[in-house]
Order: C-alpha cells, then sequence, then structure tokens
C-alpha cells in the first residue's frame, strides 16, 4: 500500500508537468485548431534559454527567468508568423505538417546545443525532501506542481475575466463570427501562440529543473499531445485530468508491470493508453464531441 | 495532357504508360543507366544508391497509403521492422531460402499493417496520425521484449543466395534491390490507375461521399493498408539483407518522419513525387554531411561533428519551405514543366 500511494504521488508531481505541456498544446489547439508537435521544442529551448542565462552567463534568477520567458515568447512569435499564418486558409492538415517541420529543424538545432550529452540546470528550487507521513517528495518536483496548479487558475482566471480571454474564447468558437465583431482573429493568434509558448517555458524549464536537459527532451511533445488527445484537445481541464492520470499511469505501470515484463513499460504505457482512448472516445476525456461520419 | 500531333485510335493506346518515343529513350536510357551504374558507379556510389532504392520502395508504399489515400501514417518504419525481422527469422530460424523469405515478409508486414491500419476505420487525420505513432512505438516495444526478435541484440540476417552465388557485398546487392524497386514502382504505378486506385483517390478527396458512391471503406482502407505495409515489409527485408544485421535502433520514429518529409517534398499523390523526394532529401543529406567538415572548421561552436544536426535541421527547413510555397511538391513544378514543354512554341 504504502508503496502504491508512492508511486501514485510521484505520478501526480510528474504528471503536472505533462499537463502544463498539454495545456500549451491545447491552447494552441482550441483557438487554431491546429495540433502542435513543435511544443515539444519550444519546451526544450525555455529550459536552453534559462541555462543560457542562468547558468552560461550567471545572470540572477529573477533576470534570467524573465529573460528566459521573453526569449521562449518572442520563439512561439516568430514560430506563428513565419510557419503558421502563412498556411491560413490551407487544409489543416498542411497546418500540422509544419509543425513537424518546425520540430525537425529545431531539434537539429537542440542537437548541436545538447551534443547528444545533458546539460545541468543550476537547481534554484529549494533541496530537500518532504516527509508527509510514510510519503516522501523531493522538493523542487512539490514546487513544480504548485506552479503547475497555480499557472493553471491563472489560466482559467485569464480565459474567465479579462477582455484577452473573452477574446481568445470568442476565436475559438467561430473565427469569422469573432472577426465580424471586431476582433482581431490574427493577433489573437499571435497572442496565443505567445501565451501557449510561456506555459510550455515554464513546463520546460521544471521538467529540466528535475531531469536535467537531456537529448530527448523535445520528444516530450509527442507525450505532450496524447495527453492532449487523451483529455480532449479543446478542453484544458481535460488536459490536467489527462496529464495527471498518465503521470500516475507511467509510474504505476514502471512499478508493478516492469519486474513482470522485463521493463521499458513507462515508455509503452502512454501509447498503449492512447491507442484504447482513440478506439473508445476519439475525442477524449472532455473533448467537444464532434458528430461526423467516418 | 498529350504532346502535339498524338492521338490515341486505341483503347491500349489511350491505356499506355509509355506513349512517345521520347518516352521509350528516356525508359531506356534510365534502365541502361541503372543496370550499368555499378561499373562505372564508386563503391560508396553504389551503397548510396543502394539506400536509395530501399527509401524509394518504403516511400512508395507510403505515398499509396497517405498520398493517395490520405491516411497520414507514422507507422512506416516500424512495418519495415517487421518485414526485417521476419525475414531475418524465416530465413536463419525457420532455414527458408530468402527468395520465398522476401514476398512472406512483405505479406506479413502488410497484414500487421491491416491490424495497424484498423484505427483508420473510426478515425482520420490528425487523430489518425498519432495513433500511428502509438502503433510504431508499441511495435518496438514489443520487438525489444520478444524473444523471438532477439531483444537488444537484434538479428543476423545471412545475404541471399543465387545458384550459390552470395550476394553479399553492395554490388552483388544492388542488381536485386535495383530490380525489386522496378518492380514494385510497376506495381504502384499501375495499381494507382486501377479501379483499386480511383477509389483510394475518392476516399482521399471525400470519403463520405466515396461511401455514398458505393465505394467499401472498409476495404479500401485496409487494402492500402495492407500494401503500403507490403511495400514497407519488402524493403525492410531488402534492408536486413543487405546491412547483414536487424536492429531496433535502425527504425525510428525520425525515419518516419524523414518519409513523410520525402513525400511532401515530393508531392502527395504521386508516384514520380516519391522518387523526387526521395532524391531531392537524400541529395541534401549528402551534401550537407560534405559541407559539414567545413562550417565545423569556420564555426568551431557546431562541435566536431555536426552532420546528423545539421540534416535534420536542413530538412526541417527545406520542409517548411516547400509546405509554406508549394504544399503540392517537386511532382506538381514537374507536371507544369512537362505540359510548357510539350506545348513548347503555344502558350497553351
Amino acid at each position: 500500500m504504502n508503496e502504491f500511494l508512492q508511486l501514485l504521488t510521484s505520478g501526480v508531481m510528474e504528471g503536472s508537468l505533462y499537463a502544463l505541456l498539454a495545456a500549451s498544446i491545447v491552447l494552441v489547439f482550441k483557438s487554431t485548431q491546429v495540433a502542435s508537435l513543435a511544443h515539444g521544442q519550444i519546451l526544450a529551448f525555455g529550459a536552453i534559454f534559462l541555462y543560457f542565462f542562468l547558468g552560461s552567463l550567471q545572470l540572477p534568477l529573477i533576470v534570467a527567468l524573465i529573460l528566459a520567458f521573453a526569449a521562449t515568447a518572442l520563439l512561439g512569435l516568430v514560430i506563428e508568423r513565419t510557419t503558421l499564418r502563412p498556411l491560413i486558409g490551407q487544409p489543416l492538415f498542411s497546418s500540422f505538417l509544419v509543425t513537424f517541420a518546425v520540430f525537425m529543424f529545431f531539434d537539429g538545432i537542440f542537437q548541436l546545443i545538447v551534443k547528444g550529452g545533458t546539460l545541468t540546470l543550476p537547481h534554484f528550487l529549494p533541496k530537500g525532501t518532504l516527509h508527509l507521513g510514510y510519503l516522501s517528495i523531493p522538493t523542487g518536483e512539490f514546487c513544480s506542481f504548485l506552479v503547475a496548479l497555480l499557472l493553471f487558475a491563472l489560466l482559467a482566471l485569464m480565459f474567465r475575466y479579462t477582455k484577452v480571454g473573452l477574446g481568445l474564447r470568442a476565436s475559438a468558437e467561430n473565427h469569422q463570427l469573432a472577426q465580424s465583431t471586431g476582433i482581431s482573429v490574427k493577433q489573437i493568434f499571435s497572442i496565443i501562440w505567445v501565451i501557449s509558448s510561456l506555459v510550455a517555458c515554464v513546463a520546460g524549464i521544471a521538467t529540466a529543473h528535475v531531469t536535467d536537459i537531456y537529448y530527448t527532451l523535445p520528444q516530450m511533445g509527442i507525450k505532450g499531445l496524447i495527453v492532449g488527445l487523451f483529455g480532449g484537445l479543446d478542453s484544458i481541464p481535460g488536459a490536467l485530468i489527462g496529464g495527471i492520470i498518465l503521470g500516475i499511469m507511467e509510474n504505476l505501470s514502471a512499478g508493478y508491470l516492469d519486474p513482470v515484463v522485463g521493463g521499458g513499460m513507462k515508455e509503452v504505457a502512454a501509447y498503449v493508453m492512447l491507442l484504447l482512448i482513440l478506439l473508445i472516445k476519439p475525442y477524449g476525456l472532455l473533448g467537444l464531441v464532434r458528430i461526423e461520419r467516418i | 495532357m498529350r504532346p502535339c500531333g498524338i492521338f490515341d485510335e486505341r483503347y491500349t493506346q489511350d491505356m499506355a504508360i509509355i506513349r512517345t518515343k521520347q518516352h521509350w529513350a528516356a525508359l531506356v536510357g534510365a534502365l541502361i543507366f541503372i543496370y550499368l551504374f555499378p561499373l562505372f558507379g564508386s563503391y560508396y556510389l553504389v551503397s548510396f544508391m543502394n539506400n536509395l532504392f530501399i527509401t524509394i520502395i518504403v516511400v512508395l508504399g507510403l505515398q499509396i497509403v497517405s498520398g493517395y489515400c490520405g491516411q497520414i501514417s507514422f507507422g512506416q518504419p516500424a512495418f519495415m521492422a517487421v518485414g526485417a525481422y521476419a525475414s531475418a527469422i524465416l530465413t536463419m530460424k525457420a532455414g527458408l531460402s530468402f527468395w520465398l523469405a522476401l514476398p512472406l515478409s512483405g505479406i506479413i508486414a502488410g497484414v500487421f499493417g491491416i491490424i495497424g491500419g484498423a484505427p483508420s476505420l473510426r478515425i482520420k487525420g490528425f487523430y489518425l496520425a498519432i495513433a500511428t505513432i502509438a502503433i510504431h512505438f508499441v511495435t518496438m516495444w514489443l520487438i525489444l521484449h520478444l524473444k523471438i526478435t532477439g531483444a537488444t541484440q537484434g538479428l543476423n540476417a545471412a545475404p541471399p543466395e543465387i545458384f550459390g552465388y552470395a550476394l553479399d557485398t553492395d554490388e552483388r546487392m544492388y542488381y536485386l534491390i535495383a530490380t525489386v524497386m522496378l518492380i514494385m514502382t510497376f506495381g504502384a504505378r499501375n495499381l494507382v490507375r486501377s479501379k483499386a486506385g480511383r477509389a483510394l483517390v475518392a476516399i482521399r478527396d471525400n470519403d463520405l461521399a466515396a461511401e455514398v458512391m458505393g465505394i467499401n471503406l472498409f476495404y479500401y482502407k485496409l487494402l492500402a493498408f495492407f500494401i503500403s505495409c507490403l511495400y514497407a515489409g519488402v524493403a525492410g527485408s531488402l534492408f536486413g539483407h543487405l546491412i547483414m544485421v536487424v536492429h531496433p535502433e535502425q527504425f525510428t520514429l525520425t525515419h518516419a518522419l524523414w518519409y513523410l518529409g520525402m513525400i511532401i517534398i515530393g508531392g502527395m499523390g504521386s508516384i514520380p513525387g516519391a522518387f523526387f523526394g526521395v532524391i531531392f532529401v537524400r541529395v541534401l543529406d549528402e551534401l550537407v554531411l560534405f559541407a559539414s567538415p567545413f562550417l565545423s572548421n569556420a564555426f568551431p561552436w557546431l562541435g566536431a561533428s555536426p552532420a546528423a544536426a545539421l540534416g535534420i535541421s536542413a530538412f526541417g527547413l527545406v520542409l517548411i519551405i516547400f509546405l509554406v510555397f508549394e504544399p503540392r511538391g517537386l511532382a506538381h513544378r514537374w507536371e507544369i514543366f512537362k505540359s510548357s514543354y510539350r506545348l513548347y512554341p503555344f502558350a497553351y
């Protein structure tokens, strides 16, 4: 039982990071209908930027964080401007393919920086381990978990109460109607890419803080897509739930199935889960069901 | 578009792939070039061509399922792996001859493809693409954890023999690979203008309308997956016997991205497009490989061996450019060139 609870908590901690990444993908999908693979790279580059400002240039933490956020937001903006905006009006599938081309392009640059090894972020979150009864949680992970929850709350508040959030929701509903009520849909697209890049950046920094910047970090983008699909690609609460479920599933299958089948369950659990959800409930747990014949 | 002054008087003329004298000259020239290539090409060039031909077979399969049928698949390397492993197991463990194992491994991969393509009956578009990524990872996980596939050790594959003569070098395998590639191309070219090919195009353009016209979606989608995986399986078998070892590391998701990129660059839904895409990307990759030592000297921060990473970046960049400026790919440019050449003195 103790082991089960321990696996459960670390699953929730890891899952919250997946949830953040998924939230950034869901944000983009919700308003632009583009499912993005490029967010894996935005996440990785967020971590790289922080490593550059904090580790290489030795800037103070706050300045480094702000600069890293600014650089990532700029990256997101540039990606949107140069690759996705020219494709407005083309079939949505080419937008998906262009995000994967962006993924490949940045993957090369990322591999040049990392060179097949790992970069270690300077640890800035409190060290040590929290003990709750018989559970032990690394404090760093716990902090990232709290930050993730906070960010979800902020996103919800932004969508609910600000004018930008209202514009985002309106253009998510219907581009043409939003345009005719005076909302600049193109501007909304830029804003959404900036916001989602910031969210991805936070996810990247939190992940890199736990696991270092290793050369397969961008592949988390695929996990983010899976979580997004699992929760429903147009539902932010779905991303949170999906992320946490994936984290728990991965940890439980690694803890209980690995000894039986001989390792590697952690990687494949996500994909098995994805195949099941796609066959049973193709629009995800909380996704909007579109009725169409296939 | 017919060239000026060429009229189809009989049905066979109307249906012929090769219509004009120029066509025949180009075909004979290409065949002579392909079959005499090892005589004047260096060892490096011959092994480059081997890889090129194998990639062409895989991409032709992908072209059928993604380009013609519109079901985007990232599963091609996994099915290639199935073919390679099937062939290695059939020849080394079951003791079959390679000449039997080659088609059998294609059929085994095809049957796996039907299983892998089953989700296409329920989901489509982007959801299906992600499902095929999942299928890729599950297949590779199975290969890594089953006893019969040798787990992380991989398997050995003996070179094929013909009349006691072992095809154990790249030059000797070249003729086999080139022949199989030509047969597969001929098959694909004819498949896509048959009833089945037209059904696939109809499904791609509008699946609902296709179903209303009486096309059995269930049958034709699975047929597309079967054929595409058959191509992948045959290519995998050739690949395994060419380098004589089959290992999970040879079939990664990155390969799937490359194959998909090749059909985008070449042009979706076009058999020559598969050729254009593969040749363009492979040549680009080789150019980057040549340029990388100079770049690495000029910019030391790139590191000692930036070729692989630069290759991926260059490929991504080219892909972005094609998607933004010429989404119909090189094949479309080729069609434009052909029609203006045939009409030469006139504008239209």
